[in-house]
């Protein structure tokens, strides 16, 4: 095997349904309680639980003008990369702009907005319509406003391939540090989609839990009794840098990214190739870079997201690509499915896991889908030594990320 | 000043969250940090709250606050009755 260099992790920020700022939402994952809630928004629909940030005041957390200009993915964006910058112990106004770049996934965009102004056309003709339309919906504001906000220069973009934009940014800002692009990459993911519409669109496909009823009990990722997913939004960004370059500047450097693996279906729209041929090459090539073996992968945080189909397929694949000696999790049972922001709230968390030797638990597993031979993590967090752990993303269009990452 | 500014100043607060010591009938927009995306939106603002029409070109980011109280009454004015 040929691993590649690995790439210090110095910095995570998270804004998630357990809260605002990264230890708010670790603690949420390790104490293993779903945060879905019913949701007045969605009064009416089809389906009206969701995971939603709690707490967020746009005007006091990204500022007053930044609230009525920037869609709530970038918001979440903003507060998310601000608390990595610091955690990094980086100072904006001190870096060298030029060599920070800005990778940010998001499958949607900013759908709220889309939403509001297309309803005040209907109703009040266009004049109404804003004239911030456009620049709050497009989704690669959330990569464009953090240059603004961070004063970031270098190489700027958003990836889109749905439920794995986040672990695909990740990847690819890694990719641009080891071939020079920049000295920093600020990556991650954002979304904010619950809106009345995208989630009428979910629920219509028949990817959404039902269980309306007891919205705690929704998502369950890895049961015998799941139903779908209860959809959430967040953002989890990354500060990146090369290892050298970060222990040169004596950051803290809080796990590796080590490999990275992507890799297409080609098979379905939505649904999982049932073989996990191609979820199989991309683990596989996240190990070979990161010159890990299979059996050294101590723990999972599994894409899992509660459907019948995803947690069947990727609960075989990851058997035969790992066996079963590693403790796997679904965090989704907490935080809900945030698609494009899930690959890299999941990435944080695996860093935080490989820190602490901690692996969270999976929310509502109260009895393991007999299909699912791993070692499915339930209850509590377990303490573990971690040398190595692998996050899995998968998206819609049949597009798969692996991300592995090494202890420090 | 006169109603026209009053409201003007109060939308500027409200709406584009303007620090109401900063504003001023001889303040320009750019002074205010509007840029010409924000100066399009509040002439739709405008256009909605004054109930009048006015074309996109009526202000830019260098015209003071006055410029446009003084847009906005003249085609009330012309609309009235």
């Amino acid at each position: 095997m040929s691993a590649a260099a690995p790439v210090a992790v110095t910095g995570l920020g998270l804004v998630t349904a357990a809260g605002i700022g990264t230890e708010a939402t670790w603690d949420g994952v390790c104490a293993g309680v779903s945060a879905a809630t019913r949701n007045p928004a969605l009064e009416g629909l089809p389906v009206d639980i969701s995971c939603t940030v709690p707490g967020l005041d746009p005007a006091r957390h990204v500022g007053r003008r930044s609230a009525l200009m920037h869609d709530r993915f970038t918001q979440l964006a903003i507060v998310a990369a601000r608390e990595a910058v610091a955690d990094a112990g980086l100072d904006p106004a001190q870096w060298d702009g030029a060599r920070v770049g800005v990778v940010v996934g998001c499958g949607l965009g900013g759908v709220s907005t889309w939403e509001e102004q297309h309803r005040r056309m209907l109703e009040h003709g266009p004049a109404k319509v804003s004239a911030l339309l456009v620049p709050m919906l497009v989704p690669n504001m959330a990569a464009g406003n953090l240059a603004i906000d961070l004063g970031a220069t270098g190489p700027n973009f958003v990836t889109a391939t749905a439920c794995s934009s986040g672990a695909t940014a990740i990847g690819t800002a890694a990719q641009l540090l080891r071939e020079g692009a920049c000295d920093i990459v600020v990556t991650g993911g954002a979304e904010a989609g619950v809106s009345p519409l995208m989630v009428t669109g979910f629920a219509q496909m028949g990817a959404l839990s039902r269980r309306l009823d007891e919205p705690a009990a929704a998502s369950r990722p890895f049961d015998a009794g799941r139903d779908g997913f209860v959809i959430g939004e967040g953002s989890g960004i990354l500060v990146l840098e090369r290892e050298a370059d970060a222990r040169a500047r004596g950051a803290r450097v809080r796990s590796l990214l080590a490999g990275y693996g992507a890799s297409a279906d080609a098979h379905h729209l939505t649904a999982p190739e049932p073989e996990g041929r191609a979820v199989l090459a991309a683990v596989r090539a996240a190990l070979e870079q990161a010159g890990t073996a299979p059996g050294d992968i101590g723990h999972v945080n599994a894409h899992g997201t509660s459907t019948r189909l995803n947690d069947a397929v990727e609960a075989a694949t990851l058997r035969t690509a790992l066996g079963d000696g590693a403790a796997v999790t679904s965090t989704k049972g907490v935080l809900g499915h945030t698609l494009g922001a899930a690959g890299a709230i999941e990435a944080a968390l695996t860093v935080l896991a490989v820190e602490r030797s901690l692996v969270p638990p999976t929310a509502n597993l109260e009895q393991l889908d007999p299909a699912v031979e791993l070692d499915v993590v339930a209850g509590g967090p377990r303490k573990t030594a971690l040398d190595a752990a692998l996050s899995t993303s998968f998206g819609f269009g049949g597009q798969n990320a692996a991300l592995v990452f090494v202890a420090a | 000043m006169s109603p026209v500014y009053d409201k003007l100043v109060d939308l500027l607060v409200d709406r584009f969250a303007v620090d109401r010591a900063a504003i001023g009938p001889d303040v320009t927009f750019e002074e205010l940090e509007m840029d010409s995306l924000f100066l399009v939106e509040l002439l739709l603002v405008i256009e909605s709250e004054f109930q009048v029409k006015i074309g996109e070109e009526a202000a830019a980011p260098t015209d003071t606050i006055a410029t446009v109280v003084k847009v906005i009454a003249n085609e009330i004015a012309a609309a009235a009755p």
